[in-house]
């Protein structure tokens, strides 16, 4: 007989990339599912449910480790690190796995990487997390708001301690909840060409869940599917992967027939489409990028949803584009962010961000503004958006904007859903919170050109 | 070390039914040898004596916890019952889902025709019942359920993980 597929080794593999190498989790996951393919429904999920599970409770999980290992969790060996962790995850999290069978799957592994000799350490950490689980100590909240809050959510704490200036212990903890909630991936319905009920019956019909999304009409949340990629109605173009804050931002630039838009950080393409399908053919759309891949990718994508006012263009934001001067009605700023707002669906993040990377962004972000306020033209609108929580980058931002650049913020309330209507965006901007709000964190914002 | 051709789906030698083994013998010792060494060589977790053209009644199974040899073995329970992917090693490339009991004992002889019990669970009592089906010319892929998966594109590239 062959060897089958070790489950536990495929995790382990998957975790060691992404914890101690520079690949992302999401992407990691999804190219080893797609290369087991063939593996059954529920292997495939047990192989999800652990790698997500164990980086979405990462730091919950070294405090544990470290409750009863006498060797810090960072002077491991890295493969004994993620084994234990994974293992931990196992233990505190899945019922259904009896604890011996964690423990003696984790000591086979550690035995079959070559790590004989580290066999009794992997087994006596292990069971005494077995029998101790229910009597760790946590941090309080009373006592330690910040070491509760990260231990309990795995959130490092430089990023809490920015949220908590800015916002409510409550609503940190709110968000914080949210990331490791069950993320049901929602979707745009593109009924330019078949009705949204065609649509639904076909979803429905390939055994998906289909649910309406409570903020705008054409955006349902889709669940119980094997393989997003197979369904027809992915294939035939009429449905378009995307969170609800980013299709908000098609709705705030609120095109009119005709329009030129520019979207300058365009890549993988949803708010561009968006645009375009709103523009009902008329007008025009060019979705830029710098990143040659990625607008090919696009343009491919643009053929196959058979959208004709829009196309994909080599250009990198940061660099000034003579020809565009003054010339767009819309300018669609979605920069690269630190991405806090959708940790929950790249749990990754939050371990990578750190303040200096941030630093960067900010700089990035600001050069990207300052080019692309060029492009638009007198009375256009230029939508900046992020997909991060925190003011750093989204209203010091807007202030520093601003203050430069003949803009003012205009109000955003008529285009949106009324539950999401507050005192700032009545201003002009919006800080989306999951958890608070039914969407991914993300800030937006709606900014006009002065009339010259 | 001596590697001997794995026989593959097709050749007649795998759908005989095997002998006993009436006494271990020095070619049969050799024979038991080089079936680990080609076993580990395919990297495979078990290999049965018709796979190296031998219709005698023995198998060895590694699957990750040491080498098992079983002369003449039979099994003499089998419960529970575990779906999912099997493949084999006379059929490269390919992977099927097979339902097997969960929960087996088998007994045999090892290589030195002493009496010995092996009981094993999912893995290993998977790997039991496929080599235990060879020794009667029975193939994994008579008893897939639904069809055979393409795994060419699934091999394991070499780790380059410290160790």
């Amino acid at each position: 007989m062959t060897g089958t597929v070790n489950l536990r080794e495929v995790v382990l593999g998957i975790l060691m990339e992404v914890t101690e190498g520079e690949a992302y989790s999401h992407v990691v996951l999804r190219d080893t599912l797609e290369k087991y393919q063939y593996l059954l429904k529920r292997d495939r999920a047990f192989i999800s449910r652990v790698t997500e599970g164990t980086l979405e409770n990462l730091i919950q999980i070294d405090y544990i480790i470290e409750c009863f290992s006498k060797v810090p969790i960072h002077n491991m060996k890295p493969l004994i690190r993620n084994l234990l962790r994974m293992s931990v995850y196992q233990l505190k999290y899945m019922d259904s796995i009896p604890d011996s069978a964690v423990v003696n799957e984790a000591v086979r592994l550690a035995q079959k990487r070559g790590f004989y000799n580290l066999k009794g350490f992997v087994n006596g950490v292990l069971r005494a997390a077995a029998r101790g689980m229910e009597d760790i100590v946590y941090p309080l909240p009373q006592e330690d708001p910040l070491e509760y809050l990260s231990v309990s959510y795995s959130m490092p704490k430089w990023i809490l301690s920015r949220w908590l200036e800015q916002f409510s212990f409550e609503e940190v903890e709110k968000v914080c909840d949210s990331f490791q909630d069950e993320n049901p991936v929602t979707v745009r319905l593109r009924t330019d060409r078949v009705s949204r009920e065609e649509i639904i019956d076909s979803l429905e019909e390939e055994g998906c869940e289909v649910s309406q999304h409570p903020y705008l009409d054409y955006a349902v949340r889709i669940s119980g599917y094997n393989y997003l990629q197979a369904l027809t109605a992915f294939r035939q173009g009429w449905i378009y992967v995307q969170d609800v804050s980013s299709m908000l931002v098609s709705e705030i630039a609120a095109p009119n027939w005709g329009d030129y838009c520019i979207d300058v950080c365009a890549a993988p393409g949803g708010k561009s489409t968006h645009l375009a399908d709103k523009l009902k053919g008329s007008g025009y759309v060019e979705a830029r990028d710098k990143n040659e891949e990625k607008v090919s990718l696009m343009q491919q994508n643009i053929d196959r949803m058979g959208i004709i006012n829009m196309v994909a263009a080599l250009k990198d934001a940061t660099a000034f584009d003579q020809d565009s001067f003054h010339r767009a009605d819309i300018v669609l700023c979605d920069v690269p962010c630190s991405g806090l707002g959708v940790i929950g669906k790249k749990q990754d993040i939050r371990y990578r961000m750190n303040p200096a990377k941030q630093e960067e962004l900010i700089r990035i972000q600001r050069r990207i503004l300052s080019v692309s306020q060029n492009y638009v033209k007198p009375g256009g609108v230029l939508i900046y958006s992020t997909c991060t929580i925190g003011a750093d980058e989204n209203q010091m931002n807007l202030k520093y904007f601003l203050e430069n650049y003949p803009f003012h913020l205009e109000t955003i309330d008529p285009y949106l859903p009324e539950q999401l209507r507050c005192r700032t965006s009545a201003g002009g901007y919006l800080q989306l919170l999951p958890g608070v709000h039914e969407t991914d964190g993300f800030f937006l914002a709606r900014l006009k050109r002065n009339d010259e | 070390m001596a590697l001997r051709k794995i026989r593959e789906l097709g050749d007649e030698i795998l759908t005989k039914k095997c002998r006993e083994v009436s006494e271990m013998t020095p070619r049969l010792k050799e024979l038991v040898s080089d079936m680990l060494d080609t076993m580990y060589n395919a990297e495979g977790v078990g290999l049965a004596a018709p796979q190296v053209g031998v219709l005698r009644r023995i198998v060895v199974i590694d699957i990750g916890e040491g080498p098992i040899v079983l002369v003449n073995p039979k099994m003499t329970l089998q419960e529970g019952q575990q779906e999912g992917n099997e493949g084999c090693l006379s059929v490269p490339g390919k992977a099927g889902v097979v339902v097997r009991p969960d929960h087996v004992i088998v007994e045999g002889f090892n290589e030195n025709m002493e009496p010995v019990t092996v009981e094993g669970q999912e893995l290993l009592a998977r790997a039991l019942c496929h080599e235990l089906d060879h020794l009667d010319g029975v193939m994994y892929t008579t008893r897939v359920e639904g069809e055979l998966f393409d795994t060419s594109e699934l091999e394991e590239e070499p780790d380059a993980e410290e160790a």
